[in-house]
């Protein structure tokens, strides 16, 4: 009269091992569900009825108790229905004990009998504590990445007690397992002239240093940008797999082949709000936009459009690569190592930007940029003017430099970060940059030079060196950082916010 | 001045009539029409006399318009909680001196306009009553650097002739019109006039070119003192620097804008405009080359404004700064790069498209001309400089 069936649920980004309990016994007929389940997974009685009825299967009027232990960790969504239909039918004795040992079930059911699929079935499945799982036929490559457990997938409840009793083989899913994803990334040859913003994408890719762009409407911002993505090296294992966690717990499709190689690229719309990009939300927690970029590129259009407290909530996750949203109902860590790139104009009237070169009044412009913090903008370790290329450079017919060979330099660059211990040139700290970046004398005076005149920050200085030593790892040198380097990381540098004309001291 | 020390006993004579112009000034809804119409009228007693009573001559009224038994209402309420005494004692622990029309301390080159102002408020020397040979420097507040220098020089140059200059105290070109008559030092005194009362600094970020300003020369309003920057001012403020000017020199102007307004100020007063021609694809140039194409005449050196005024014959043309010449101490590269800048401002990627350097080439000659003074950067945006010393 008693069953114990293994099961998991979600939380954040990785999976917590549930037991679901279930008791029969008599009294009057009744059926109650504890240890903190919300309403979708509450509501869960009324799908396990029906698709027990549905399939044939016997119902018993008893009194019902099902526990989800353990019982202080909310239960959400209906991955629970599946182990619950299978609980009941062991507690009265439809389904021998022996036969789901070692087996722990994840699905939702239809009222018809059928299994569906369920979100984050790959951190569910990592999460079980059992040999083997059954899951949904649409789960089945998710489920099947973990790989260290034997994994059936099921259409509906029937096949599912005829398996178990041994009547039946298990049943083989009708969605194979494809080879590679085949996504490809727009090529950086389509993108003629342009020199410097190519350039600052190379840098970026290389060094991971966030990214922004400052130009007027249709310079081909977001042209460039979308091309980094193709940039950035694929991701490895362990990387794919986190990426692959947290696209599943979002409950978005992962690519054929499961894993998750080639390096996400997330735009959210600028009217997004601040959970929708750091994660979070009410009821279930969902990864943001900047956890969904996570190992690749998190784009942000119109940077001046978004809401400056949704901005600002950017400033942690990109200092600390992880996200802690908290709520009442419990708190939930994401990852979220993004490499941020961003475009804007340099005034709402979409002109140039240049001195005298537009139409608004500086007071329009000034409230326009502002929207825009100085402590983010100083995340942003390049940033530069996109300027529309002249006609000429557009039809001259001579393709830019393609994707495929400037990735071969990054590729080549980043094995020189990878030897100093870090992922990135962005990853050093001002301590292991006083090592691995050393400063020629006049360099050093030069930078003195651009920290007594307040161009630059404390900070702005190490992320100056930090920018010098990745174009020196792209041009192969070694050695000290001289003038050149230094002065280069500063052209790369610009202040697009500073009030333009003479003033007097 | 002869201003002396107000007394706390009832006031007299010039004093008295000081303190009722200025407490009039200060009324609420109160132009330079309504002003005049009263002072016309009753002058200053009788004017405050009719104020605190609420008893308008019809002439005023006429003049304020249909609104006249609501303005009158306010300014009865107004008159009832200040004195004209108080008034004079703050202006008085300000600094600030007071002038009518036609008296002493006011500008004679404003005392037969069309619209002149029937008060004057000052801080400084009294500069402007002296009738000196005097230029405007007006433009655009979103100048470039191109702008910046030359009012610089402009302002500079007539300073050490000896020429009043005068200007808005704005951002931009206004900016570093008195920037260069300060850098002249020992030259005339630099002449501002703003459109906020003389304890309000607009804007801000001019603050302490203001204090310069009023140390070393004179700072006009027809505005009295706690009065913010209003749409509707500016371009009365700019009448009044067109009317002190003997001839108007625009450096960089848009299409539109306030320069323009003085500039259409300036022709009805049959005052001389000399324009300074811009590149013809700068925005900030548009509405300069404009008029100039309008008729004005170009103003390409501190010279022509000088010939302007009749004070140097039109024989010798002295260049405007050595743009030509090359620069000194620049090494074959570098001087390639300022070519390719050429005088417009140019963001790094077109310069890199220009030159066909790599972004590290690039980026050390620069750097290299930054530190050398040869051009500047604002925004990315990189310009060359003529090496005036613009601030």
């Amino acid at each position: 009269m008693l069953a114990s069936i293994n099961s998991a649920t979600l939380l954040g980004v990785g999976g917590h091992p549930v037991r679901v309990e279930v008791h029969v016994a008599n009294g009057l007929p009744a059926f109650g569900v504890v240890g903190l389940p919300d309403a979708s997974c509450r509501e869960a009685r009324d799908r396990v009825r029906a698709a027990l009825v549905s399939s044939g299967l016997t119902w018993p009027s008893q009194r019902i108790t099902v526990n989800l232990a353990p019982t202080g960790v909310p239960k959400a969504g209906a991955v629970l229905d599946l182990a619950m239909a299978v609980g009941l039918l062991v507690a009265c004795g439809e389904l021998e004990p022996e036969s789901v040992d070692g087996l722990a079930f994840l699905g939702e059911l239809g009222l018809d009998g059928s299994i569906r699929s369920v979100a984050g079935a790959l951190p569910l499945v990592d999460a079980v504590e059992a040999d083997g799982v059954v899951v949904a036929h649409e789960n089945l490559l998710e489920a099947s990445l973990v790989g260290e457990r034997r994994v059936h997938s099921v259409g509906d409840l029937r096949s599912l007690v005829r398996a178990l009793r041994g009547d039946d083989e298990w049943p083989t899913s009708p969605h194979p397992a494809e080879a590679d994803e085949v996504i490809q990334h727009p090529d950086l040859s389509d993108v003629r002239g342009q020199p410097i913003p190519r350039f600052a994408l190379e840098v970026a890719a290389t060094g991971g240093h966030h990214l922004l762009m400052i130009g007027p409407p249709g310079a081909g911002k977001s042209m460039l940008a979308r091309r980094l993505p193709g940039l950035l090296p694929r991701l490895d294992g362990s990387d794919a797999l986190q990426v692959a966690r947290i696209r599943s717990a979002a409950g978005e499709d992962l690519p054929p082949g499961g894993l998750v190689r080639r390096p996400p690229w997330r735009a959210p719309h600028h009217g997004a709000s601040a959970a929708a990009l750091v994660g979070g939300g009410s009821g279930t927690m969902r990864p943001g936009e900047i956890s969904l970029a996570h190992g690749g590129v998190l784009f942000l259009d119109e940077l001046g459009e978004f809401a400056p407290k949704v901005l600002n909530t950017l400033r942690q996750p990109l200092e600390e690569g992880t996200v802690r949203v908290s709520r009442v109902t419990g708190s939930t860590e994401y990852p979220a190592r993004v490499l941020m790139v961003a475009a804007m104009n340099p005034c709402p009237c979409g002109g140039s930007g240049a001195p005298g070169g537009c139409r608004c009044p500086e007071s329009v412009r000034a409230r326009y940029v502002r929207r825009v913090s100085g402590p983010l903008l100083d995340r942003f370790d390049l940033r530069v003017d996109v300027r529309r290329p002249d006609p000429g450079e557009l039809l001259d017919g001579n393709p830019g430099e393609s994707t495929e060979r400037v990735l071969d330099r990054v590729t080549t660059a980043r094995q020189r970060a990878v030897d100093r211990g870090v992922r990135a040139n962005s990853d050093l700290s001002p301590s292991d940059l006083d090592a691995e970046a050393v400063l020629e004398p006049a360099a050093v005076s030069l930078l003195e030079g651009a920290l007594h005149a307040g161009r630059l920050s404390a900070r702005g200085l190490h992320r100056v060196r930090a920018v010098a030593l990745t174009i020196s790892d792209l041009r192969g040198d070694e050695g000290r950082l001289g003038v050149d380097l230094i002065d280069t990381a500063l052209s790369l540098r610009i202040d697009p916010f500073s009030p333009v004309g003479p003033s007097v001291r | 001045m002869s201003d002396s020390p107000v007394s706390d006993g009832p006031i007299e004579g010039d004093v008295a009539e000081r303190a009722f112009l200025a407490a009039l000034a200060g009324l609420p809804a109160m132009g330079p029409a309504r002003l005049r119409a009263l002072l016309d009228l009753l002058g200053p007693a009788g004017s405050w006399k009719a104020v605190s009573s609420g008893r308008l001559p019809r002439e005023v009224q006429a003049v304020i318009g249909p609104r006249a038994a609501s303005v009158a209402t306010s300014w009865v309420e107004v008159a009832r909680t200040c004195t004209p005494e108080a008034v004079l004692a703050e202006l008085h622990s300000a600094g600030v001196t007071v002038a009518r029309r036609g008296e002493h301390g006011y500008p004679p080159a404003l005392v037969d306009d069309p619209d002149p102002p029937e008060v004057l408020f000052s801080v400084g020397r009294p500069v402007v009553s002296e009738n000196g040979p005097t230029v405007a420097i007006v433009g655009t507040r979103r100048c470039t650097r191109y702008g910046t220098e030359v009012a610089v020089e402009f302002g500079r140059g007539l300073s050490e002739a000896g020429v009043v200059v005068v200007s808005g105290l704005a951002s931009g070109i206004d900016t570093a019109g008195h920037a260069g008559v300060l850098a002249a030092g020992g030259g005339s005194p630099p002449v501002a006039v703003v459109a906020t009362g003389l304890d309000i600094v607009y804007p801000v970020q001019n603050r302490t070119l203001w204090r310069r300003i009023a140390d070393a020369g004179q700072i006009i309003s027809e505005f009295p003192l706690g009065v913010g920057p209003a749409r509707w001012r500016f371009p009365a403020r700019n009448r009044i620097i067109a009317a002190l000017a003997d001839v108007l020199v625009v450096v960089e102007s848009h299409l539109e804008g306030g320069s323009m307004h003085t500039v259409t100020a300036a022709l009805e007063r049959d005052r001389p405009v000399l324009v300074v021609p811009g590149p013809i694809r700068s925005p900030a140039s548009e509405g300069a080359n404009r008029l100039l194409s309008d008729g004005a005449a170009p103003a390409c050196s501190v010279d022509d404004i000088l010939c302007a005024l009749n004070l140097v014959c039109p024989e010798p043309v002295s260049p405007v700064a050595d743009h030509g010449a090359p620069p000194v101490v620049v090494d074959p590269a570098d001087l390639g790069v300022l070519e390719a800048l050429g005088w417009e401002p140019t963001t790094l990627d077109g310069l890199a498209t220009r030159t066909r350097l790599s972004p590290v080439q690039l980026g050390s000659v620069v750097g290299r001309l930054q530190r050398a003074g040869l051009i500047s950067e604002e925004r990315g945006f990189l310009q060359r400089c003529s090496g005036s010393g613009a601030p």
